[in-house]
């Protein structure tokens, strides 16, 4: 217990800052283009707003259809993309592209198969959510419950 | 990311991650189970990372106090490095000398990867290197041990992948194509006289992924060289010598509004382990019943489920030759699943204001068909066809919003499991059904409910579950579920399993309590899967990043 005490000691002067940028990983996307997560979401003063979710986490599916209801609404406020992150591995990740048009969503989808992205991130639970503008993590959020994507809106409203 | 900025000349980046899951266990005169040694045991993980410019370097460090938590691999005890690495990446290289996960095509030849939930940690070590000589070409090579507790494995592992996107050598504008190609080795001494094969394992294998507008097929096909195969007693023999092999093959369609996606895997003496024989632990498991020491990733491609009754028959994929007795001899398992997923527009008949979203998934699984004998040890399976059946999972999901504050879900799912030829017991049918109901009012406040009851033939028959799910806001839940087996034969085994906890969120950060009875099974994560034992106790999770 001791040991514990002292990494955590030694740890409580880091983790008074956040994460800011995102890591230099390449994973493909849904239609298997490479894609790097450092380099290619760089549009200035464009919100990003990625979302970790997995086919086998249901409050993540709960949280892309929610927003997926107000998307086209939230378009038209502020110059946003919603890019889904699937962290399935090879056993479930069949089933993104049927689940992605089965369920109609309109969103960037890219495959994290290996885990790499969230690894980076240090993500330890799905749904997780993370805010980039001009490259920099502004906010982040774990966990859903229904209704949480109106607070998120309201967040990202504040940044335009 | 801790950013030291002085005089316009950035010094780096430190970021990483904590985490820290505990338990707390407790006598429970009701079940009659009295707490291990060691009541309280904590898994905590420090991941730590700096980089500056193009090189990166971090590590892992694992402690396990006062012992990993229960029926976790006794390797894992103590506090220690569990990894650490430094790594180069440019455009077009990218090297790594230390601890790295990898992963060749899907992972059926290798995969390496961290699960702390099931405490898989297999990552090898060694140097990698990926050369990206255009955009369209990635090769990678791998010289390394894999990692076992705290501490590598006496194989040596060799790899070589290829990846080739064919897209811009044909000037395909509609269509996709990419192949690829791989080599896995294995190299570790022999404990026999005169083995009649070699010190070096192959796997061969070789990929394409083909997709046209909405259409897509894959496929995956790996070959092993003829290797000792593990008798009874987990001995190797001259005997008993065996190559294998796997393929998978999946293929779909998927446009807006519906998506069919169907996956077919066969695999014969499948399993590629970094040392061939498994160690003899000290709690008188060996290393394969933790997990350790894998080099592939075969999962059972069956539908993870999320409601507590479904996940009690769960289905292991069995990749390798493992003979019981004169009657149950397994040599690999071969099977499909298939998945349908269709929404039901707005406004329509049965799509209602905001439509509803149907999936139907069928899963099938089997021994594979052919001859055995148990003495000598020998099989002759023939390609096609079935044998044994193993498993079986036919279930649909109904999802419908109502209006803005009620959302709906009903579950129907039937389940066979001939846990006889998997795990030791009897063949199982099961019907599950469950429904659930999410209130969502106010700012973000909403409240959950879930109620279901599985019918079951053999084994422990009836069961019915509840739960009461409430989050205030977007940052706090609390919760209470109790699963209740009350068709038990035995009067004394009709326990309540009661759960009550909740989670607080902010941020990256999140810290999580619960109470309650620990139901004893197997728990899978991914299609992987480990045993944990009946328990009652308090558990406190806790992870960030930074």
């Amino acid at each position: 217990m001791k040991k514990i005490t002292i990494l955590l000691l030694f740890l409580f002067p880091i983790m008074l800052f956040s994460q800011t940028k995102l890591p230099n990983v390449t994973i493909k996307d849904v239609e298997n283009n490479s894609v790097n997560v450092a380099k290619d979401f760089t549009e200035p003063d464009k919100i990003y707003v990625f979302s970790f979710w997995a086919t086998w986490c249901v409050p993540c599916i709960n949280e892309l259809e929610a927003i997926n209801e107000v998307y086209a609404d939230w378009k038209k406020e502020l110059n946003l993309e919603v890019i889904a992150v699937s962290v399935d591995d090879s056993r479930t990740q069949k089933r993104v592209k049927p689940l992605l048009n089965g369920k109609g969503w309109e969103y960037k989808m890219l495959l994290d198969t290996n885990q790499d992205f969230k690894r980076a991130l240090a993500i330890a639970n799905i749904p997780y959510t993370i805010v980039v503008k001009n490259q920099k993590i502004v906010h982040i959020q774990n966990g859903y419950n229904q209704g949480a994507e109106r607070e998120l809106f309201t967040f990202l409203k504040s940044l335009k | 990311m801790f950013s030291i900025e002085a005089q316009d000349k950035k010094w780096g980046t430190v970021f990483g991650g904590f985490e820290s899951n505990a338990q707390w266990y407790l006598n429970d005169k009701g079940r009659g189970i009295a707490h291990p040694e060691q009541p309280v045991r904590s898994n905590n993980y420090l991941f730590l990372n700096y980089n500056y410019k193009k090189w990166t370097t971090g590590f892992q460090i694992e402690s396990y106090e006062q012992n990993a938590l229960l029926n976790f691999n006794p390797k894992f005890n103590g506090t220690n490095f569990g990894t650490y690495f430094v790594n180069y990446k440019s455009d077009k290289i990218d090297f790594t000398a230390g601890h790295f996960y990898e992963q060749f095509g899907s992972g059926l030849a290798l995969r390496t990867w961290e699960d702390r939930a099931l405490g898989i940690n297999n990552a090898l070590r060694g140097v990698r290197f990926i050369y990206k000589p255009t955009d369209d070409i990635v090769v990678k090579t791998i010289f390394a041990q894999q990692r076992t507790g705290f501490d590598v494995s006496r194989g040596k592992i060799f790899g070589v992948d290829f990846d080739y996107n064919l897209n811009s050598l044909f000037k395909f504008e509609k269509s996709d194509l990419s192949f690829g190609l791989l080599y896995v080795g294995r190299k570790e001494g022999i404990e026999l006289e005169n083995p009649i094969f070699s010190e070096l394992t192959s796997v061969f294998g070789s990929r394409f992924n083909y997709s046209y507008q909405s259409f897509y097929f894959n496929g995956e096909v790996n070959f092993k060289s003829k290797d000792g195969v593990l008798n009874v007693q987990n001995r190797l023999s001259n005997q008993f010598v065996k190559n294998g092999n796997a393929i998978a093959l999946n293929m779909g369609y998927s446009k807006k509004g519906l998506g069919l996606d169907v996956s077919l895997r066969r695999l014969e003496n499948f399993s590629f382990f970094s040392e061939r024989v498994p160690t003899n632990l000290p709690d008188g498991n060996t290393s394969l019943n933790y997990n350790d020491k894998i080099l592939n990733f075969t999962p059972a491609l069956t539908k993870q489920h999320h409601s507590n009754l479904s996940n009690i028959y769960v289905y292991q994929a069995q990749n390798r030759v493992d003979f019981v007795d004169q009657s149950i001899m397994k040599a690999g398992e071969t099977g499909g699943q298939i998945d349908f997923l269709y929404k039901f527009d707005k406004e329509s008949a049965l799509g209602g204001k905001y439509g509803t979203t149907v999936a139907v998934n069928l899963a099938s699984w089997y021994n594979l068909p052919g001859r055995y004998s148990f003495v000598p040890a020998d099989y002759d399976v023939d390609f096609f066809g079935v044998g044994n059946k193993f498993f079986s999972d036919y279930n649909v999901e109904i999802k419908k919003k109502i209006n803005k504050q009620w959302f709906t879900a009903l579950y129907l799912i039937n389940q066979y499991y001939n846990r006889r030829f998997i795990e030791g017991g009897e063949e199982i049918n099961s019907n599950i059904v469950a429904a659930e109901v999410i209130y969502s009012f106010g700012k973000s406040q909403s409240l959950r409910f879930e109620a279901e009851h599985l019918w079951a033939d053999a084994d422990r028959y009836n069961w019915a579950g509840g739960t009461v799910e409430y989050s205030f806001n977007d940052k706090l839940s609390v919760y209470v579920w109790d699963i209740y087996n009350y068709g038990n034969k035995n009067e004394l085994n009709q326990t309540h399993y009661y759960n009550v906890g909740g989670a607080y969120r902010k941020g990256s950060s999140r810290i999580a309590f619960n109470y309650g009875r620990q139901r004893g099974g197997l728990v899978c994560v991914g299609g992987v899967c480990r045993f944990v034992p009946e328990s009652t106790g308090f558990t406190l999770n806790l992870s960030t990043s930074f």
